[in-house]
């Protein structure tokens, strides 16, 4: 897939799984911090996404603090799924 | 016992913003479900992870906590299973994913106190924060908690209020164990005699009361609740009840009936209409509202919107007696012929 | 206002089954989490430690005569030390069946803990369980209240881990206020999927035995229990056994998370504030703290800063969640038993698995078993959507 096409299915991933009602798919930008300014997201979303990136990319990230050095952008979420995915 | 300021209602019916009780909406296949409204008030960040009973909850309860101009001291919670729809798809997740990694919003939603935590949190408020959870006393347990804090620390105020959801578990659950009705029924056909089970609803109503009477909506005087089958035991109760309340040889002026269509229980009403005598008004509300734990807090709105209209729309009415004031108002229910709780909702004394 | 005397008292936990064999656990400190597990389904038995009762519901049935269709372990466990509490308290039949007598429960389990029963249930057409009334928190104390014809005012609260905190001291309210003579107030929850789960998505159980307060503390480990306690008016007390009085109780909302605490503690220093005050103490007077101490990096850190904030140097401490796992609705009714008993024998039980202080706090749990003059105890319960309540028992 390219990188293109995972960020935009990333991103409606994204406002799916967190069922970020006023957001959409394409306002994300691929810079924008997920959490804290940006998309304004807490530590229950963090995990949120670690289960997301486990049932949509099998990637198993075990420790919570480690999901936060990923979870930082759209940018470090694809790079990364580009790089572990098993599915 | 208290003074209640300001209400809201969440229910099947036009209960919310533009209220409308003339009107009546129709049940869809056995099921009262709530009006929902927009909810502008709650952060659309917030409001993405709460199930329905929690937005219910919040929505109502909302303009009580952010419009007063005194934020209350407590926020007390009666629901019978809170967030049960989040709880399910939860549990949903355990079972399909085999306990594997789940998402845990709907987990921390789950748990009933979720309405009352959310509240607190949305509107900063630190003060006393609580969620009965008796079934059918889930409310009238919120009245008294908020009555004994009163008399504890006079001069404070209270939010309480009443939630509770559909979900299609627990009408499925219901549904089995014979409380929802196996045929089709419309509002008007709800109290047809000879048929067993009810109808079911959902809703929230929410209340500021404190101890003040200037200003007040309506006073709630009295409240008893207790468990049983025996219907002398219910007749007993309810003649103490009145005598304890009201002065001697007064009636109240309208009986407000938590009738529901079951007829293995209409015994109980029944027994409340001849006891309080066939010259008061008796109104019914659950062809409105549909049956569920914490009903009777819709009851406890109605009353009030009485009081303020000093009239009722003719579909509640089952009996009507020569006109008087609605001045004193007695609520009569009982969740599934055990739990039953009485109250007196009363016109505030300088009204 | 009245003042209000435990006069009876039941518990069982994962370090005994009656009050006799819990108070022996703690002095030996004992504790009653390990990884092996009989009694619930789920993966995570014999995978994770847990504070499991090795009492199986077959026995539970057998001994307390429960054989009625729909009963859950929630329920076995409630009935267990309920019946504990009711013999220890000597009330009679009438005076339990008397319309000023109430019955203030607290769960949060309830019957989820049939969760595979309720999926069942949920997805049926007919031919429902024997559970299909079993589901919720009430249907708990609604069997106690059938079975022993408990007639005043009959209660059930949920504030996730301060329920039975909450109960303790709605009962206590009910007295003072003149709304029932005499309470049983207590909670009860048993291990089930659906908790474990739950907790487990939130990543805070911990994979070895929790370490209270512990600057390498790694979650909580669950557990189940139950425990109720008698009480009764002053008035009504003369030649009874007293075990000790409920002076204080707070209750607060930290107003900050749904499922953690804020940094400063607000809702725990709050609620520990408002027990001192309903007690009319001064935090120097406080001899004792049955901490909430769930294990959890959260809770340890902010509950000691509160205490810290509070108290300046807050008296001697530990979190009894090293004997018994989080009992989760349980964990107020048991731990106000385990201060009662503090009160009591005038003794301190063992925190255990601690080794080194939080660096940010440097607070360090009692450690082991202690005899001191005890006059004020108090026990801290902080639960999910911020419910924090704090109890404080006096010796009688």
């Amino acid at each position: 897939m390219e990188t293109a096409e995972l960020k935009k299915q990333l991103k409606e991933q994204i406002v799916k799984f967190l069922n970020l009602l006023s957001v959409k798919p394409e306002d994300i930008k691929d810079d924008e911090p997920l959490f804290g300014e940006g998309l304004g997201l807490d530590s229950i979303d963090s995990i949120e996404l670690i289960v997301l990136l486990s049932r949509e990319y099998g990637i198993e990230i075990k420790d919570p603090k480690e999901g936060r050095k990923i979870l930082v952008d759209v940018n470090t979420m694809v790079a990364y799924i580009e790089k572990h995915r098993t599915k | 016992m208290f003074y209640i300021h300001k209400t809201t209602c969440i229910s099947p019916q036009q209960t919310f913003s533009a209220v409308d009780i003339e009107h009546l909406n129709e049940p869809v296949n056995n099921k009262f479900q709530a009006v929902e409204p927009s909810y502008e008030g709650i952060p659309p960040g917030i409001l993405r992870r709460m199930g329905k009973a929690v937005r219910l909850g919040v929505g109502a309860a909302m303009p009580l906590v952010h419009h007063s101009t005194q934020p209350p001291d407590g926020i007390i919670i009666g629901t019978s299973m809170g967030g049960l729809e989040d709880c399910i798809k939860f549990l949903n997740q355990v079972i399909e994913y085999n306990e594997g990694m789940l998402t845990p919003t709907n987990f921390v939603q789950s748990t009933s106190n979720a309405i009352a935590g959310q509240l607190g949190l949305l509107s900063k408020n630190k003060g006393y924060n609580i969620t009965h959870v008796h079934r059918g006393f889930s409310f009238e347990n919120a009245i008294l908690d908020a009555a004994m804090l009163l008399k504890e620390t006079p001069g404070t105020n209270y939010l309480i209020g009443g939630v509770d959801e559909i979900s299609s578990y627990n009408y499925n659950i219901e549904y089995l164990g014979g409380w929802y009705k196996k045929e089709i029924f419309s509002s008007k056909d709800l109290y047809t005699p000879g048929s067993v089970a009810s109808i079911a609803g959902e809703g929230a109503a929410m209340f500021l009361v404190n101890d003040q009477s200037t200003g007040a909506e309506a006073q709630l005087k009295a409240i008893h609740i207790f468990q049983t089958e025996d219907i002398a035991t219910v007749g007993n109760q309810l003649r103490q009840f009145l005598e304890k309340n009201l002065p001697a040889g007064e009636k109240p002026d309208l009986l407000l009936s938590g009738e529901n269509g079951d007829s293995r229980f209409l015994k109980y009403y029944t027994t409340c209409e001849t006891l309080t005598g066939n010259d008061i008004t008796i109104a019914r509300f659950k062809h409105m509202m549909g049956e569920y734990p914490t009903v009777s807090s819709v009851a406890v709105w109605l009353a009030c919107e009485i009081i303020k209209q000093n009239a009722l729309p003719q579909h509640m009415l089952k009996s009507k007696s020569p006109d008087r004031d609605f001045k004193n108002i007695l609520i009569y229910n009982n969740y599934k012929g055990l739990q039953h709780s009485m109250m007196l909702v009363s016109k505030a004394e300088n009204q | 206002m009245n003042r209000v005397f435990v006069t009876g008292i039941g518990i069982i936990s994962a370090i005994g089954n009656t009050l006799a064999e819990n108070r022996l656990s703690l002095m030996e400190g004992r504790s009653g989490i390990s990884k092996i597990s009989d009694n619930f389904p789920s993966k995570f038995a014999g995978v994770l430690p847990f504070g499991e009762i090795k009492t199986a519901n077959s026995r539970f049935k057998e001994n307390l005569n429960a054989k009625e269709p729909g009963i859950t372990r929630t329920t076995l466990l409630a009935l267990h030390a309920m019946e504990e509490a009711i013999k220890d308290s000597a009330l009679t039949t009438a005076e339990l069946a008397s319309f000023d007598t109430a019955l203030i429960g607290a769960t949060t389990v309830g019957g989820m803990c049939l969760i595979d029963e309720l999926y069942r249930d949920a997805n049926k057409n007919e031919g429902g369980s024997e559970y299909l009334s079993s589901y919720d928190g009430a249907s708990v104390t609604m069997y106690l209240q059938s079975r022993y014809n408990i007639n005043g005012i009959n209660n059930t609260i949920n504030t996730a881990c301060s329920s039975s905190a909450n109960a303790i001291m709605y009962g206590t309210r009910l007295l003072k206020n003149g709304l029932a003579k005499r309470a049983i107030v207590g909670g009860a929850d048993s291990l089930a999927k659906f908790t474990i789960n739950g907790f487990n998505s939130l990543y805070i159980l911990s994979p070895d035995a929790c370490t209270p307060f512990d600057a390498d503390r790694k979650g909580l480990n669950l557990g189940e229990g139950a425990a109720f306690l008698v009480l009764e008016k002053e008035e009504d007390c003369a030649g009874k056994k007293i075990y000790a009085e409920v002076t204080g109780y707070g209750n607060s909302n930290d107003a900050f998370h749904p499922s953690s605490l804020s940094e400063n503690g607000d809702g725990p220093y709050r609620s520990m504030q408002g027990a001192l005050e309903t007690a009319r103490l001064r935090p120097g007077e406080i001899d004792f703290i049955n901490a909430h101490g769930t294990g959890t990096e959260n809770n340890d850190e902010v509950e000691s800063k509160a205490m810290i904030r509070l108290f300046g140097h807050p008296p001697a401490f530990t979190s009894t969640k090293s004997n018994t796992g989080h009992t989760l609705g349980a964990a107020g009714a048991v731990e106000a038993v385990f201060s009662i008993l503090n009160l009591v024998y005038q003794e301190i039980y063992p925190g255990l698995n601690f080794k080194n202080a939080i660096i940010s706090t440097g607070l360090i749990p009692i450690q082991s078993y202690t005899t001191t003059l005890l006059k004020h105890v108090m026990s801290n319960s902080f639960g999910f959507g911020g419910n924090c309540t704090s109890l404080i028992f006096s010796k009688a």
